[in-house]
């Protein structure tokens, strides 16, 4: 297991949110970012608990974990997480320094669980 | 390189702020060419130019068939880009070209049939026969209309063909539209812009405008003047724009993601069902939202299943998508072949079995290009990500299940439910699964069959709307219903007397079409009237003692060979399941005509039977007012009572034990063809029968005067039938075989009937409804007592009808005040009913009185009240008069 940094850029605010979701569910486990489909065509990021695999890259953040599988963060580079919460748009917003497709950012994550 | 230009009104342009970027053959890495990128003032040029040639109207103003010209002029200018636009598509998309090569012919195909279908069977105007408001008549129709501007948002798996499933008919039903191609793939997008332009499409009908899809949607998806917005992506973007589109309430329809199941039933013919499993996931390397990636294979051809499948798979030719040998070409970007990569990742670590491939494919002779090989997941576990997420990629999950019902649960434990398969030998066996699956679409025995007829489009979170056929054609129109009153004329329209002290309703409408014989000897006329009715099998409907009287043979008789059948089993105060039982029976003798002998529950039976006999169903199905739109079963009335008017009458009033009370059918349609009055049918009616059914008649004749519905001709009606009962009534109830008189009876009855089907009546029949119903009391007999009563009542409301009704009924009021005459009238009824013997109040009837309270409370909710001269809304007035008539 190899410790970095710069992986995850966290906005004000979002590592509160993270941790009352996770009081909210009693979880304590990392949380890994990763490519996801959600459907037709475009591929995006989201935030999933899970645990971390000798693979992967763990940053410790403002009293939080996260994880990316090595092969993840070569392809999206550091990845900027915020949450917004305004006119029915509730839920984090996942963007990197090399775009994962022409919509990176346009919608909104939950952490899957 | 080639360079490409936004399109917006009508111009080709350079993007306001000068970017561009680069479109890339995913087969070789290698650039094709340079596109203009729009951004947020290029979208708001294109919305603008959307707009104004919208509002200017000369493509949304243009008729159906007007615009197939300019359609098909488009169509013809893509076929002369065809093989320009099969080949980059191809090179842009991935998209092997001998699959690429149908693009143009298959979106051609799409403008044209669309148009044509526009201009032929599209309900563009559509009348509604029947309103469903019985208050305002009038003509009401409804006519489709453009939305205004659409946005088209589409992806990059099959650039051309959806463009065109957004621009068709958009195009076709008089919208314009910005298209956002996807950043990949913006090329023949862009060439369809010249096409359309070389086929004189209006500038601004048509925008293409390239360029990031986070920045552009953001003003596509909230610019006020964009009306509708049509999306085909990823759910998770569709979601967004879901939301942001309901900030300023804009249409949407989107086509999103999809996990669809195959299912390989146990009979299936397995060469069939592998090849259409290889298909149904492979095709175009699983980058089609309506993929079949869950197979689904029956337990017990399992393991033969898979190792052909297998076999096939790796059959399979991974190439350079121009090259007219590939089965599969590359994937769009590396960012797809990641994403694929992982989750084949998954797939492992989440314990499913890696059958074939996996790994990336290299193409012999290209260096680069983002190939992967065709992968099988046996044994996969439905709950595993692998068969729950969409990877859009190469990759099948093969799932076990034992039973047909296993495999449609599987196939819908899925948030998605978009496309789907079945593979069976046994069609209503595939068609049952079929029927059980939720989604869009189903194919048996094939898969990724899409047509320009048939619609497209998601259950669950695989999207909202349809695409494709008239269906799709719908979801690019809005609807304008169009009312016109009937009757232009405040003092007739209902709805704004609500606000008005001005009660009565001065128009109308008469419709009473029944064709009246009378007379002695008048039943000799039925065996013609079934004939001009074109009519050879008649039913007789009658009651027990009518037939016991045997008038029911006589009527047998006169119809000679022409009866098929005399059905006796009506009761009084006949229910729904009454007219089931007797149209069963008609049905069963294949009656086409129906006649009625009896009273007014034999002829309403009858009237049931006509509405369900010709519209099918029940007789609970029919218990409506005013939707018939075309003539019933034929029906002959010979009335044997002189009270109700049914023979003439838009009403029938039938028992409905789950509502518990008496409900009704009201019709003009359901008024008999011919009502025939032959005294001798009424010779037998007992003395009380005859006076209480003459008090109905009474009731019907004076309240179509008072009511809010009266006018001159039922008037005239109503005073001719009280002054016949008046002068008659007395001599039948002494000399019941007086024939003279008991025809008078007769036609007074009918003119009653006549009188109240288009004037109403009012509150006495309200309340003697309610005592009829709670304490079964006869109709006649209850409206005769609170008869006079009511007429007191309403005094001040309709003094000058009641003045009328004191002359007709013998009362001289030469001497008197209007309303000194109009009590006269109240008087008088009571003076007949007493000479005629008829009970005088309800004690004598048997209504307790502790109990007329309650009736106050239902009489006041009697349809027959919302007529009342006197407007009625107080139950204690009600539990007044009530207490009068105790």
């Amino acid at each position: 297991m190899e410790r970095e940094i710069s992986i995850i850029k966290l906005e004000p605010g979002v590592s509160q949110v993270i941790k009352a979701f996770l009081a909210d569910k009693g979880i304590q486990q990392p949380i890994r970012i990763e490519l996801n489909f959600s459907g037709c065509c475009d591929a995006s990021i989201c935030l999933r608990m899970d645990t971390i695999l000798e693979t992967d890259l763990t940053v410790e953040l403002e009293g939080l974990t996260f994880v990316i599988n090595r092969e993840a963060y070569q392809l999206v580079g550091e990845v900027t997480i915020s949450y917004v919460d305004e006119m029915g748009k509730k839920g984090f917003v996942l963007t990197s320094s090399e775009p994962v497709g022409e919509w990176a950012g346009f919608g909104i994550s939950d952490i899957k669980i | 390189m080639e360079q490409y230009k936004l399109f917006i009104n009508g111009e080709f342009v350079d993007a306001a702020s000068g970017k561009t970027f680069e479109t890339i053959d995913p087969g070789t890495e290698v650039p094709i060419a340079t596109v203009a990128q729009a951004g947020k003032a290029d979208a708001e040029a294109a919305i603008a130019a959307a707009r104004k040639a919208f509002n200017k109207g000369d493509w949304s103003g243009l008729t159906p068939s007007a615009r197939i010209a300019k359609i098909q002029d488009f169509a013809d200018q893509l076929a002369q880009q065809g093989l320009r636009l099969a080949a980059t598509e191809s090179m842009e998309s991935g998209r092997i070209i001998s699959y690429a090569k149908y693009a143009p012919l298959l979106t051609i195909g799409l403008l044209r049939n669309l148009c044509l279908l526009a201009a032929t069977k599209f309900p563009w105007e559509e009348e509604i026969p029947v309103s469903g408001n019985v208050f305002a008549p009038g003509r009401e129709f409804i006519r489709r209309e453009p939305v205004g501007v659409c946005v088209g948002i589409i992806p990059w798996n099959l650039p051309l063909e959806i463009a065109f499933w957004k621009i068709a008919p958009a195009l076709i039903m008089g919208n314009t539209i910005v298209l956002k191609p996807a950043s990949y793939t913006p090329l023949t997008a862009l060439i369809a812009a010249e096409a359309a332009k070389a086929a004189g499409i209006p500038n601004g009908v048509i925008n293409v405008i390239p360029g990031p899809g986070g920045e552009l949607g953001n003003i596509l998806c909230t610019h006020p003047d964009v009306d509708k917005i049509a999306f085909t992506g990823s759910t998770e973007v569709g979601r967004e724009i879901m939301r942001m589109a309901s900030e300023t309430v804009k249409k949407v329809t989107l086509e999103l993601g999809g996990k669809s199941a195959n299912i390989i039933l146990d009979d299936a013919d397995m060469d069939l069902a592998v090849e259409g499993a290889v298909f149904g996931t492979f095709l175009h390397q699983g980058q089609l939202c309506e993929s079949g990636t869950r197979v689904l294979v029956s337990s017990k051809i399992y393991d033969e299943f898979l190792d052909k499948m297998k076999k096939r798979t790796e059959s399979l030719r991974i190439g350079y998508q121009m090259d007219p040998t590939s089965h599969m070409g590359p994937l769009i970007s590396k960012q797809q072949l990641a994403t694929v990569e992982r989750y084949v990742k998954l797939g492992k670590e989440e314990g499913a079995e890696l059958i074939t491939g996996g790994k990336r494919a290299e193409v012999k002779g290209i260096k680069g290009g983002f190939y992967y090989a065709p992968t099988i997941f046996a044994n996969v576990n439905n709950k595993m990500r692998i068969a729950q997420e969409e990877i859009f990629g190469p990759v099948v999950c093969v799932i076990k299940y034992d039973s047909d019902e296993e495999a449609v649960a599987i196939a819908n434990d899925s948030i998605y439910g978009l496309g789907g398969g079945v593979f069976s030998s046994n069609t209503a066996r595939a068609e049952r699964v079929a029927r059980g699956v939720r989604t869009g679409t189903m194919w048996i025995n094939n898969y990724h069959v899409f047509a320009d007829f048939c619609p497209f489009g998601g259950y669950k979170q695989s999207g909202v709307g349809r695409e494709f056929g008239l269906a799709g054609l719908h979801e690019y129109t809005q609807i304008k219903r169009i009312h016109v009153a009937a009757l232009a004329d405040h003092k007739t329209n209902i709805s704004f007397q609500l606000m008005s002290d001005y009660k009565k309703i001065d128009g109308f409408s008469y419709n009473c079409p029944t064709n009246v014989v009378a007379g002695h000897g008048a039943l000799s006329s039925i065996y013609k009237a079934v004939a001009d009715l074109g009519c050879r099998r008649a039913l007789i409907l009658t009651d027990p003692g009518v037939r016991k009287a045997g008038l029911a043979q006589l009527v047998k008789d006169a119809l000679v060979d022409f009866c098929v059948g005399l059905y006796d089993n009506i009761p009084s105060d006949p229910d729904l399941e009454t007219v089931d039982a007797a149209t069963a029976t008609a049905r069963e003798l294949k009656a086409d005509c129906i006649v009625s002998v009896g009273g007014g529950s034999v002829i309403d039976t009858a009237k049931g039977v006509c509405v369900t006999l010709k519209n099918g169903g029940r007789a609970n199905d029919h218990l409506n007012m005013l939707v018939l739109t075309e003539p019933q079963t034929p029906h002959i009335a010979i009335p044997t009572t002189a009270g109700t008017g049914s023979e003439v009458t838009s009403i029938a009033v039938l028992t409905s034990k789950g509502a518990g009370r008496k409900l009704f059918i009201v019709d003009a349609r359901i008024m008999p063809n011919v009502a025939i009055l032959d005294p001798r049918f009424t010779m037998s009616l007992p003395k009380e029968l005859t006076a209480s059914t003459a008090m109905d008649a009474l009731t019907h004749a004076i309240e179509a005067m008072t009511s809010t519905m009266a006018n001159k001709i039922c008037d005239g009606q109503a005073l001719q039938a009280i002054r016949l009962i008046n002068e008659n009534l007395p001599i039948v109830v002494a000399d019941g075989k007086n024939e003279k008189a008991r025809l008078n009876l007769q036609l007074a009855a009918t003119m009653a009937g006549w009188a109240f089907t288009i004037a109403q009546v009012g509150l006495a029949h309200g309340m003697a409804h309610t005592i009829g119903t709670l304490h079964h009391v006869p109709h006649g007999a209850a409206c005769g007592i609170v008869l006079p009563k009511v007429m007191r009542y309403n005094v001040d409301h309709a003094a000058d009808k009641l003045a009328q009704v004191a002359q007709a009924l013998g009362v001289n009021t030469a001497s008197m005040k209007e309303r000194n005459a109009a009590l006269a009238a109240a008087d008088a009824v009571e003076a007949l009913m007493k000479k005629v013997g008829h009970p005088m109040r309800l004690r004598d009837v048997g209504v307790p009185e502790e109990n007329l309270a309650i009736c106050a409370f239902h009489a006041i909710a009697d349809t027959a009240v919302l007529f009342n001269g006197r407007p009625v809304s107080d139950p204690n007035e009600v539990l007044q008069i009530y207490s009068q008539a105790y």
